[in-house]
């Protein structure tokens, strides 16, 4: 299809699809007060029901698990499928020296990059562990936590650069903890068919309202999601960093099709 | 006016999303444009759950009943969006892979491979 072709057609169908739209959000209940029975249940009952106070916890790892698996698995196959890419066409070595850019010299990291990188990756994974284990009382999980715990792993490679990063995030470790987060949120399912109850459903004590042991099933299923996130984009970015590296045998880069 | 702004602001994010991808001469573009049309999703799942007055659902020092928002389309936009991350990265990759391959990033410039 030509470009005007393709403009044409998006054209027409914006002519059909916009007036439908307008008279859709027209009729739609007004900001604010649209009716919300599920949440409303939510609100009312997870507290009593699952000794929780962050209702979106309790959706995301209780009342929707078996979703937030199917989710999790998404960001795995995601996660593989970026390495298997990547690493397919470049080998899994990671003996290489720093590409670069031709004509342009390769700069050494200032030291105010290397303090600021050294004193504020331990605060922020420090913070990611924080928010990831407060997942079932104070706003925060394993979702946020682990991509804060990444973010803190890739300031170390802003501040000390591509050895250190590889020296204290070794791939494969990234790789285990990506997929056993993954497994150990399969397996905390499986513990509710050994006592005879339905596959996710919560068979630990819940524990006291408000505190980190609240909630049941729902720590070892936050952990998991915490390690397969974070395990999960500390992969992403080790893959994307390598694929700025040169082998060392000085094989012309892009030159293997 | 106000009842209506948030369907609008996803009508149209979605709308210059789409127009992004089908005017798109670069898939780095496009999977920019993409995420322009995720992020639509985000604002009309957060702005169904919006309860006037209300606030979040965590009752960690308000007891339970204080009017809240809904916290299952929160939860569904949360997974949404790291899973969004992931895929815009796996989306990238095969950018990369392409521009490694075929030498360009304009969707125009592919054409079928034959045999």
């Amino acid at each position: 299809m030509t470009r005007t072709a393709r403009l044409l057609l998006f054209a027409l169908s914006c002519l059909v699809l916009a007036p439908a739209t307008l008279a859709l959000a027209w009729h739609m209940p007004a900001f604010g007060a649209h009716p919300l029975p599920y949440g409303e249940a939510i609100n009312a009952v997870a507290t009593a029901e699952r000794h929780v106070t962050n209702m979106v916890s309790a959706v995301n790892f209780d009342y929707r698990g078996i979703d937030t698996l199917g989710e999790e698995s998404m960001l795995l196959c995601a996660v593989t499928g970026v390495s298997v890419l990547l690493r397919g066409a470049r080998g899994e070595s990671t003996r290489a020296r720093p590409g670069r850019v031709h004509g342009q010299p390769l700069r050494p990291r200032s030291t105010a990059m290397t303090l600021i990188g050294r004193v504020a990756a331990p605060v922020v994974l420090l913070f990611g562990v924080y928010v990831a284990l407060h997942a079932m009382s104070t706003p925060g999980g394993g979702f946020q936590g682990g991509v804060i715990i990444a973010s803190g792993l890739l300031l170390a490679f802003l501040g000390d650069g591509y050895r250190t990063w590889r020296r204290i995030v070794p791939s494969h470790l990234m790789d285990a903890i990506e997929g056993g987060g993954a497994l150990l949120f399969a397996l905390s399912g499986l513990l509710g068919l050994l006592t005879g109850a339905a596959f996710l459903a919560n068979v630990l004590p819940f524990g006291e309202p408000g505190s980190v042991t609240s909630g049941g099933l729902m720590i070892p299923i936050n952990l998991g999601v915490a390690g397969a996130v974070a395990g999960g984009f500390a992969v992403l970015f080790g893959e994307f960093l390598e694929e700025t590296r040169v082998e060392l045998s000085d094989r012309p880069a892009g030159g293997d099709t | 006016m106000i009842a209506l702004l948030p369907w609008l602001v996803a009508v149209w994010l979605f709308g210059i999303g789409l127009y992004g991808i089908v005017t798109s001469r670069n898939f780095v573009h496009l999977i920019g444009c993409l995420s322009v049309v995720q992020a639509s999703t985000y604002v009309l799942l957060l702005a169904v759950g919006y309860r006037g007055g209300a606030g979040a659902p965590i009752f960690y020092t308000h007891p339970p009943g204080t009017p809240a928002v809904d916290p299952v389309v929160q939860a569904l936009v949360l997974t949404d969006i790291v899973i969004g991350a992931a895929v815009t990265a796996l989306l990238l990759a095969l950018a990369l892979q392409l521009h490694k391959r075929r030498g360009t990033l304009d969707p125009d410039e592919l054409r079928p491979l034959h045999r």
